[in-house]
């Protein structure tokens, strides 16, 4: 999942006060199972903001919605609506990026602003403990490395680990980082795949990561039939 | 929402009448005693009677009997009577007249006063036909007044009476007034005569002097006119009547009671409770005995002789003694009483055409409850054999229905004798290794030798303090958590925080509702806010702060403190009551919760946004707590809401959490004192800060 954490109140009050009506909108995706900003934190952030205005003496209205997850259009569609109908004039979402960056896309001239720190990609290692385990880097190498990533969970994302920094099972960067590599390695001694690290990875291409700009997947044949019913919905109307 | 369950708590299932006791116990801790009384008296009109000598099929199906022991529900009903007093005499009143038929009630025991109860409220007019100076049946006549004194009777019948019954006592059917008559002049007649024959036994020297008959014996204590006894008697039966005599004659001076019963002592047919008490007050068992003869010199009665009885029950459980008549033995007695069982009085069938069956017994169809005659139907003992109390009440609102789809429509209604209910059943062991034991709260009764100097009754009903205790045992049954799914982000959350390892996740979670135990712990935690409480939920917090706090507006008090308070330990209504001016006058506007463990964080900013300058959680005394790790987590959620006030800029010292010390009424007023001096503190600190 999306891991995230809600920004400091004081930040987001700050985005906020010059608005007279305010939004404050939830994900029911991922932002509520790493306990950022699903239905509970929504009606605690907007809980928060409302005191925070009458400590003030600001008159502000703060509103509150989740709605299922905020990066599909189906599941936002009905946000510019009410936005305009109920005279919102700033949104605060608790979803990660994606979903500020969704809706920012549809409320018009209404801005959008995030509620939340998006994290990284990562798992649930204990309760209240999230770490992170994918980099998103468009090519994965996980099977060259007994499923433990190299890219994100050495600290210099290197393919051919691991460097002089490596102390004692762990990261020369903090003591309560693991050193990915060690990781591997030991993973890999199980497996019985260690002798595979004699072959060095050679450089690899990064463009499919971030480096190389904006990405999409396209799946052309979904794409070509979802165009075709919307035409054949436009001629029998 | 609808939250009634699907499948009901085991005690309201085992209730012949069904009394939802689970409700009625939550209205206790509520402090809604009024409203208990009106959910009892809905379920069963003999709530007074029932909640002295109810045999409490509800307590023997309790689910907290795996755990320690049942919940005192039989206690709690006659507290919630004892407590209503004033208001039960408010509520009573006649019924509206809406038909024009008229139904006719034979025999004023509980069955036919409940018949008559129901058949009034419906609007039908009623006479009740009674052959003995005052109602009640056998309720009043033979159960000994030491178990249910004759005014608790009456405070049942005289609300059943006040519906605008007509009572004629003194009034034989069969004798003064033919049923032929009663026929004619009503429209629907009911039979409920009850078993109020003794029956007697064949074995030689039964006619001497000084052997007597149960029944009779009991109607003359009750009537103050009790029959001579003598020094030594002998009961013969093992069966409740038996027991009542055998306590009754030792009020009455005997000092050597023996009861003698053809089962041991573990197949004795009587309440294993009035046994223990006959017992304690001294009365001796002879149990796996039969009467062979009764011994007497010149006609009067001197003992009984007796023969081994081997078995009672055959091996398809038929009633089929058989004895070793070589292993004998005897007992001697001034007076012997006979209680091997009771028959029905048909004499108010004399001159009547309705049938009577070949062994003497009303012929009538136990579906349909009619007799052979058409419009004349049968209900209680007379019909179905001895049965409880309650059971009485039961068929008496079965004959009520009957007799109204009868004069509604002119057909017969098929109604089961019994009617089934879906359970949630037995508590799943898993589930009661995590449940934490709470004694039961027993009443101390007074040592048998001081019970048999008189006929006062021998227990006594619960304090305030002591119900209260007793009704926090109960495991609220059906009331727990449920999930909506569309909400549910399958997050684990409640897994991993439920006490009681209840909670699961499949595609969305869920808490089977047999092994919930309503603790709420998951509800203030999850964080799509997908799971909710029957009972007590977070909207309940809402419009309990509302309505309060609606009030503060119209003059604000200096400070303005909300306190969550745990319900639980109040042990008076002190706390429950609610009172708009004290929250002008006090500052504290009060939320009861059944544990304040399930507060949620958006709980305890709520009162912030409303004005409130502090939020005061009193939980109960340290590891006091029914639910295991509440107690740390709404620790951890305290400090959360603190932490979110900092970031605001409100000082975190504005929410409190306190502990009860020994209860409510000792403790709360002063934890209310000091916040409301700690937060005048804060409040002048921060508006220094401010300018």
């Amino acid at each position: 999942m999306i891991v995230a954490e809600r920004k400091p109140l004081g930040e987001i009050v700050e985005f906020i006060e010059g608005f007279r009506r305010v939004l404050v909108i939830g994900c029911g995706g991922c932002a509520t199972v790493c306990l950022a900003g699903g239905e509970t934190e929504t009606k605690i952030v907007g809980s928060a903001l409302r005191i925070a205005a009458r400590k003030a003496g600001r008159q502000q209205d703060v509103l509150e919605d989740c709605v299922m997850r905020q990066c599909e259009p189906e599941f936002v569609e009905a946000v510019p609506g009410r936005v305009r109908d109920e005279n919102i004039d700033a949104v605060l979402s608790l979803a990660c990026g994606v979903g500020v960056n969704f809706l920012a896309e549809r409320s018009g001239d209404v801005p959008v602003f995030p509620g939340l720190n998006t994290k990284f990609l990562g798992a649930t290692a204990e309760p209240g403990v999230w770490v992170e385990m994918c980099a998103g880097c468009g090519n994965c190498v996980l099977h060259l490395t007994g499923g433990i990533c190299p890219v994100a969970r050495c600290s210099k994302s290197i393919l051919n680990g691991p460097c002089g920094g490596s102390n004692d099972g762990k990261c020369e960067i903090s003591p309560d980082v693991d050193c990915g590599w060690e990781l591997i390695i030991r993973r890999m001694e199980r497996l019985g795949t260690l002798d595979r690290l004699v072959e060095i990875v050679d450089p690899r291409d990064w463009s499919s990561s971030p480096h190389g700009g904006p990405r999409r997947v396209v799946r052309e044949d979904l794409r070509q039939l979802a165009a075709e019913a919307e035409e054949e919905k436009a001629t029998t109307a | 929402m609808d939250t009634r369950a699907a499948r009901e708590a085991p005690c309201l299932v085992a209730c012949p009448v069904h009394t939802d006791t689970r409700l009625m116990v939550e209205r206790v801790l509520e402090g809604h005693y009024e409203e208990a009384l009106d959910l009892l008296l809905e379920a069963n009109p003999f709530t007074s009677v029932c909640g002295r000598i109810c045999h409490h099929p509800c307590e023997e199906s309790c689910r907290r009997h795996k755990v320690d022991a049942p919940v005192g529900l039989r206690q709690l009903k006659r507290f919630i009577v004892e407590a209503t007093g004033e208001y039960r005499l408010r509520r009573r009143g006649p019924a509206k007249r809406t038909r024009k038929e008229r139904v006719a009630i034979v025999g004023a025991g509980p069955a036919g006063l409940t018949a008559a109860h129901d058949l009034a409220r419906v609007g039908f007019g009623v006479v009740v036909f009674e052959s003995a100076d005052e109602p009640g049946g056998m309720l009043g006549t033979t159960i000994p007044r030491y178990r249910l004194p004759y005014e608790v009777l009456r405070e049942d019948i005289d609300d059943i009476l006040a519906l605008g019954i007509e009572l004629r006592t003194r009034c034989a059917v069969g004798g003064d007034i033919p049923l032929t008559e009663l026929q004619r002049d009503f429209r629907a007649t009911l039979l409920a005569t009850g078993l109020s024959e003794s029956r007697s036994l064949g074995v030689p020297g039964i006619d001497s002097h000084g052997v007597l008959l149960a029944l009779p014996v009991l109607r003359a204590v009750s009537l103050g006119e009790p029959p001579p006894l003598g020094d030594r008697v002998v009961v013969i039966g093992g069966g409740n009547v038996a027991v009542d005599v055998a306590r009754c004659a030792r009020r009455l001076g005997a000092a050597d009671v023996t009861m003698t019963c053809l089962e041991a002592r573990d197949e004795m047919p009587a309440w294993e409770w009035e046994i223990e008490e006959a017992l304690e007050e001294g009365v001796n068992l002879a149990t796996s005995w039969g009467p062979r003869a009764v011994l007497s010199d010149d006609g009067r009665v001197t003992g009984v002789e007796l023969k081994r009885c081997v078995r009672v029950f055959d091996d398809e459980g038929n009633f089929s003694p058989a004895f070793d008549e070589d292993q004998g033995s005897s007992l001697s007695a001034d007076t012997v009483v006979l209680a091997i069982g009771q028959a029905a009085d048909l004499t108010c069938l004399r001159d009547s055409s309705i049938r009577i069956g070949s062994r003497g017994q009303l012929e009538y169809d136990p579906e349909t409850m009619v007799t052979s005659e058409r419009g004349v139907f049968a209900c209680g003992e007379v019909s179905t054999g001895p049965g409880a109390a309650v059971e009485a009440v039961a068929d008496g609102h079965r004959a009520a229905r009957a007799i109204q789809h009868f004069l509604d429509t002119g057909g017969l209604l098929k109604q089961t004798p019994r009617e089934e209910l879906p359970t949630i059943g037995d508590l799943p062991d898993d589930t009661i290794e995590h449940i934490k034991q709470r004694a039961r709260v027993e009443v101390d009764r007074p040592p048998g030798e001081e019970r048999v100097q008189g006929f006062s009754e021998v227990e006594r009903g619960f304090t305030e303090a002591e119900a209260r205790a007793e009704a926090q045992r109960c495991l609220a049954c059906t009331t727990g958590a449920f999930v909506d799914e569309e909400r549910c982000a399958a997050c684990l959350t409640c897994v991993r925080i439920c006490p009681f390892g209840v909670a699961a996740v499949a595609k969305t979670a869920s808490m089977p509702e047999e092994e919930c135990q309503a603790c709420g712990l998951c509800a203030a935690v999850c964080p799509a806010a997908a799971v909710a409480l029957k009972r007590f939920g977070a909207e309940r917090i809402e419009q309990d702060l509302s309505r309060l706090l609606a009030e503060r507006q119209k003059a604000a008090p200096p400070a303005l403190i909300v306190s969550y308070c745990c319900l639980f330990e109040t042990t008076s209504r002190k706390f429950l009551e609610e009172n708009p001016e004290d929250v002008q006058t006090t500052g504290v506007a009060r939320v009861l919760v059944p544990c304040v463990g399930r507060l949620s964080v958006p709980d305890m900013l709520a009162p912030f946004e409303q004005g409130a300058d502090c939020v005061s959680i009193i939980a109960c005394a340290e590891g006091e707590c029914l639910y295991p790790t509440a107690e740390d987590r709404l620790g951890a959620r305290v400090e959360e809401a603190k932490r979110i006030l900092e970031e605001i800029g409100l000082s975190g010292e504005r929410i409190e959490l306190w502990r009860t010390q020994e209860s409510a009424e000792v403790s709360w007023t002063a934890f209310w004192e000091i916040s409301r001096r700690k937060v005048a503190g804060i409040n002048s600190a921060e508006r220094g800060e401010e300018t």
